[in-house]
């Protein structure tokens, strides 16, 4: 036994019992994100030719790919208990890497995020990304944390802040975001669904306040509220009551038309007290009183999103949600500009695409940031759809395949980290995919081991990998 | 801690899922439903360049350079590309133009859809490379101007213009007329073998597909230009003219209204085609100011524009009487023996009818072309239009002397490879008919009222290379190959068109034209044209004085030589220079010697220099 496995050697060591489909996936999406690359910086190599490969941009980032490989290995073949005891280590030195770049980063458009030595630098809010999945996961997976109490909610809520606030003072907005991703291992975990209710209908008030002017929301609330209420009511009178809703709905509908907005608000509020009355009558009250504070709450987001919208934000980030949300308000050859190029460089693949190498939407600079935010462009251009949807489904195999792996964890730590590493890798491919094609804002987060970049790359080759060390180790947990 | 939310995974990876196939349906609706971004993009990326061909080269028959090629360039401005910031002052200063050029040109009406900010439009046009070279270093300065390369023409010499034409851009009618094949500003021959060999001359515009980024900058060729076209370049054309012949008669001509057309007699070819006044080519090439120089040389008098050797059509005088004589002996109307007597002048009834001057008696026709008798072929003329016994019906004798002129080319373009050739006319029994019925109905006419075209005036008229022509067909002894100027071209094998190479037969018996010959060589060595004489090459030719009713009579002389295996035929036509021995037959006898000999034998320069010094340019009144 000894024998054989000493035969085996280091290879042996750092692939042997490993869960093959997350590693091919992985590499798979390394390789094919190089290749784009490569695609994209196509013309760097023309005019370097081979014995200048290194200094392309496919060039660094084969070194970059060179370099996480290394680091895999080393994972692979490091202790795998250091992770759960060193977690808040870890997560420490990472947030204090955040601090370091505020004051000795180098500033690249405008934002001071990254570390620059020689050639390369590195951006540490990747490596937070992993040391808070670390901090995160040692947390939830303690004895004593229980999701159900506000004191355990407020400490995640400390440990996500702190990272997300050092970025914002970056300032990355994009980053930053990315931490909303641990939603995804605290619903795992057991965090309340009235959270997640409450945060995503106010999120789609949010929305709305920034696409239709107040009023008419709080009207729709309005008659949505006195609708609730009517079907609440004992038979014999729900009949009447949602004709009385139906007849109120047209007639304001047509005095909203007439400019009469208010008087109509005023009207259907009439309404809603009328109909909570009558629900109170019918011991219906807590219903009545939860409908009144959604209601008002929802009138306050609506008017706070309206408000923000036309009097704090800078007519440039009015373009950016106007480009997501309403796009056809937009100038074409203005803030639409980047977003049109890379919908078209997209939508110009077709099914099957032009083939490699043979974009040129992607290689002429028509798309911003090419290589790095709007890689999938390439992909899309040069693939086509059948290569598109390869790129989604290969992400989707893989994050439901980190899920597997979650659950056959015995360690909770183990699984808690893995569902971390599955939200983030999530939450980098919906907007990052989903902002080339106008489906989200443009939020300049890059798509995982695809986009070029070093400390992208490395910071999801870490996840994966110390995922995978953990997986081997399962069952000595 | 127990799992008590494991149920949860399952909502986790149906939001994975619904987050995938959103994004998948989303990528569907971009790539395969919405056809508006499956067309578009490859034409905001690539860029359909044309490539200009050079233009055929023309060359003399010795290889001499006639027309070359000058690169000229126009410097286009695309708009959106302008750098607002540009140091406006500097550039005007490097092209020498004004400001308000600047901005009129710059601020066109953008809604005219002509226009687009985004498509280059001519900024400058032809500037010369001189031009260019000062301003290449600093154009990058200037973002959004670029310079585009064409071709105009240079001429190394001044001569030729007339057989060689000029280029210019195409007009509206042009586009219309060969739809497709040319784009608004190409160019296009517009005259002489500019025009009769555009098609050639022209060769074929390429296509050279470049990549552009998002600023209109040129990136590289499109798959490294696997699908560019190359230009292929016009034929280069040799021309049978030969340029030290034509520098020659130029000179002889200067200051003299007229032309010369040489021939050689056995193939067809043009030597040398002068009328005069002519002007430089260089004057008509493109450039800035073409404008002006084509406006003058339009207005000028002297008609300088006007290639008297095609276009213009003359009396041939005397020289019409080689044809009579032809004519006569071959429809047997003339014995060449024929002895007609002469009292210095036609009589016809005891009326003096038309002069003659005083010479010997006329024995034969030999003696009669050498002493070029009017008596003698008014006589030989009437005999062939009444002929034997048919006095009553000239129409039937005229009938058969002109199926001779048709033979000889006359009446008709003789196809030279040049446009706007003039037909010259002769007049036809129907032309008298309906000539003399208009002055009197039902009037018959006869001989004598036309006897003056028997001696080569009245209605007929002639092209200068009609007369070049006659001189060569009578050089063959009886034959002619359509004039022309194309010799070759330089690549290829590209043979000539089959009418400049078959023999034209003027159904003439060869033997008749031996006493035409004679009688010819006794005109230079003992006729009306001693000054033609040339010691030690036969000349044989015949002056004709074309009277003028409007001043002085013009002088043509016509001639081939050597006798034997003629090498020249040659016509020269001086206008308003009286008689024909005084200046046509010198100029037309030294350009013979020069193209036979290279060059003037001392005994003769005093005339030569007398040729070249004379002027004879109306005088106009002050």
């Amino acid at each position: 036994m000894r024998r054989r496995r000493q035969q085996a050697g280091v290879g042996g060591a750092v692939l042997g019992r490993i869960d093959w489909m997350t590693f091919c996936l992985f590499l798979g999406l390394a390789v094919i994100g190089w290749m784009m690359i490569f695609s994209v910086s196509y013309e760097e190599y023309r005019q370097l030719g081979p014995s200048g490969f290194l200094s392309t941009s496919a060039g660094k980032q084969a070194i970059w790919l060179g370099i996480c490989g290394g680091i895999f290995a080393f994972i692979m073949l490091f202790d795998h208990k250091f992770w759960q005891t060193f977690a808040y280590p870890v997560y420490a030195f990472s947030m204090l890497m955040l601090v370091l770049v505020l004051f000795l980063g180098t500033n690249i458009k405008g934002a001071t995020s990254w570390f620059s030595f020689g050639g390369f630098s590195f951006q540490p809010s990747e490596l937070a990304k992993f040391g808070t999945c670390l901090g995160v996961s040692a947390f939830l997976s303690a004895y004593s944390t229980d999701l159900r109490n506000a004191r355990a909610q407020l400490t995640v809520l400390g440990l996500l802040l702190v990272p997300m606030l050092l970025i914002l003072l970056q300032p990355d907005a994009g980053s930053a975001l990315v931490f909303t991703s641990f939603l995804v291992v605290l619903f795992r975990q057991g965090l309340s669904s009235t959270y997640y209710i409450v945060g995503g209908l106010s999120i789609m008030l949010l929305i709305l306040g920034l696409v239709f002017p107040p009023l008419p929301i709080m009207i729709a609330l309005a008659l949505l509220g006195t609708a609730v209420l009517a079907y609440q009511l004992p038979a014999q009178y729900k009949g009447y009551a949602l004709g009385g809703v139906a007849v109120l709905g047209a007639g304001s509908y047509f005095l909203y038309g007439l400019d009469y907005g208010w008087h109509v608000l005023g009207a259907l509020a009439v309404a809603f007290l009328v109909a909570a009355f009558a629900a109170y009558q019918n011991r219906n009250g807590r219903l009545a009183f939860l409908l009144a504070i959604f209601l008002l709450a929802g009138s306050g987001l609506a008017y706070a999103a309206s408000y923000g919208f036309n009097q704090v934000l800078k007519p440039h980030q009015q373009d950016r949600i106007n480009v997501w949300l309403q796009p056809e308000k937009c100038d074409e050859r203005g803030s639409l500009y980047n977003l049109a190029q890379s919908k078209t460089a997209i939508g110009s693949g077709g099914l099957e695409g032009k083939g490699f190498l043979n974009g040129t939407m992607t290689k002429l600079n028509y798309v911003p940031e090419q290589s790095t935010d709007f890689i999938f462009c390439t992909i899309g251009e040069e693939q086509g759809f059948i290569g598109a949807m390869g790129i989604v489904v290969l992400f989707l195999l893989l994050m439901l395949r980190i899920t597997v792996l979650a659950e056959r964890q015995r360690s909770a730590f183990a699984r808690n980290y893995a569902y971390c590493v599955a939200g983030i890798v999530f939450i980098h491919v919906f907007i990052n995919i989903g902002m080339t094609m106008g489906l989200m804002p443009i939020i300049g987060i890059p798509l995982p081991l695809i986009s070029k970049g070093g400390s992208s790359l490395l910071g999801f080759t870490l996840m994966i990998a110390v995922l995978l060390k953990m997986d081997k180790h399962r069952m000595r947990a | 801690m127990s799992d008590t939310n494991s149920q949860r995974q399952y909502t986790i990876r149906l939001v994975f899922i619904i987050g995938s196939v959103m994004l998948i349906l989303r990528a569907m609706q971009l790539q395969v439903l919405d056809p508006t971004y499956s067309s578009s993009p490859d034409a905001t990326a690539i860029d359909e360049q044309i490539v200009y061909p050079s233009r055929g080269i023309i060359y003399d028959r010795n290889g001499k350079l006639l027309v070359y090629n000058v690169p000229m360039y126009d410097l286009m401005a695309t708009f959106n590309q302008l750098d607002p910031e540009m140091d406006t002052t500097a550039f005007c200063n490097l092209l020498g133009i004004d400001r308000e050029y600047f901005e009129k040109t710059l601020n066109k009406n953008w809604r005219d859809p002509r226009f687009s900010k985004s498509v280059p439009f001519p900024f400058l046009t032809n500037l010369s490379a001189e031009q260019f070279a000062a301003l290449e270093e600093r154009l990058y300065q200037f973002p959004g101007f670029e310079a585009r390369l064409r071709h105009a023409r240079g001429y190394p010499h001044h001569n030729a213009s007339h057989a060689l034409g000029y280029i210019r851009e195409v007009d509206q009618n042009d586009l219309k007329k060969y739809e497709g094949l040319y784009a608004p500003r190409d160019y296009i021959g517009k005259s002489g073998l500019e025009l009769a060999y555009e098609p050639l001359l022209k060769g074929e515009k390429g296509v050279k597909l470049v990549l552009k980024d998002n600023l209109g900058r040129e990136v590289g060729p499109y798959k490294n230009g696997g699908l560019d076209e190359p230009a292929i370049s016009g034929q280069d054309l040799i021309t049978t003219i030969d340029l030290e012949l034509q520098q020659y008669g130029e000179a002889l001509m200067q200051n003299k209204i007229g032309a010369i057309v040489a021939i050689e007699p056995a193939s067809g070819e043009v030597l040398a085609m002068v009328s005069s006044p002519g002007y430089d080519p260089n004057l008509l090439a493109i450039g800035r100011g073409k404008g002006n120089a084509y406006g003058h040389l339009s207005i000028d008098p002297a008609q300088p524009l006007f290639n008297r050797a095609l276009q213009g059509k003359y009396p041939p005088g005397s020289i019409f009487k080689t044809i009579v004589a032809l004519v006569g002996m071959q429809t047997g109307e003339l014995d060449p023996d024929r002895t007609i007597p002469c009292q210095g002048a036609y009589y016809f009834n005891g009326m003096r009818l038309t002069g003659c001057h005083g010479h010997p008696t006329c024995f034969d026709v030999e003696t009669a072309i050498e002493h070029s008798c009017n008596a003698y072929f008014v006589t030989a003329f009437r005999e062939i239009v009444d002929g034997p016994g048919t006095f009553r019906n000239p129409e039937k004798g005229l009938d058969v002397f002109n199926s001779y002129l048709d033979k000889f080319g006359l009446g008709k373009a003789l196809g030279i490879d040049l446009p706007r050739e003039a037909a010259g006319f002769y007049p036809t029994s129907k032309y008298y008919t309906d000539k003399f019925n208009a002055q009197q109905e039902g009037q018959r006419w006869n001989s004598i009222w036309i006897r003056s075209v028997g001696i080569g005036q009245g209605e007929i008229e002639m092209t200068n290379l009609q007369m070049a022509n006659l001189a060569a067909i009578i050089a063959n002894r009886g034959y002619y190959i359509t004039p022309h100027l194309v010799k070759g071209f330089r690549s290829g094998s590209m043979a000539l068109p089959d009418k400049y190479v078959v023999r034209n037969n003027v159904g003439i018996d060869s033997a008749h034209f031996e006493p035409i010959i004679e009688g010819m060589e006794r005109v230079t060595v003992s006729g009306t044209a001693r000054s033609a004489y040339i010691p030690g090459i036969p000349v044989c030719g015949k002056t004709g004085t074309a009277e003028n009713n409007f001043g002085e009579d013009h002088s043509v002389f016509f001639a081939f030589a050597p006798k034997k295996n003629p090498k020249i035929a040659i016509v020269a036509y001086v206008e308003n220079s009286g008689f024909g021995g005084t200046y046509a037959a010198p100029i037309a006898s030294l350009m013979i010697e020069k193209y036979i000999r290279d060059s003037i034998s001392t005994g003769r320069l005093w005339l030569e220099k007398r040729m070249l010094d004379a002027d004879l340019m109306p005088k106009t009144e002050p």
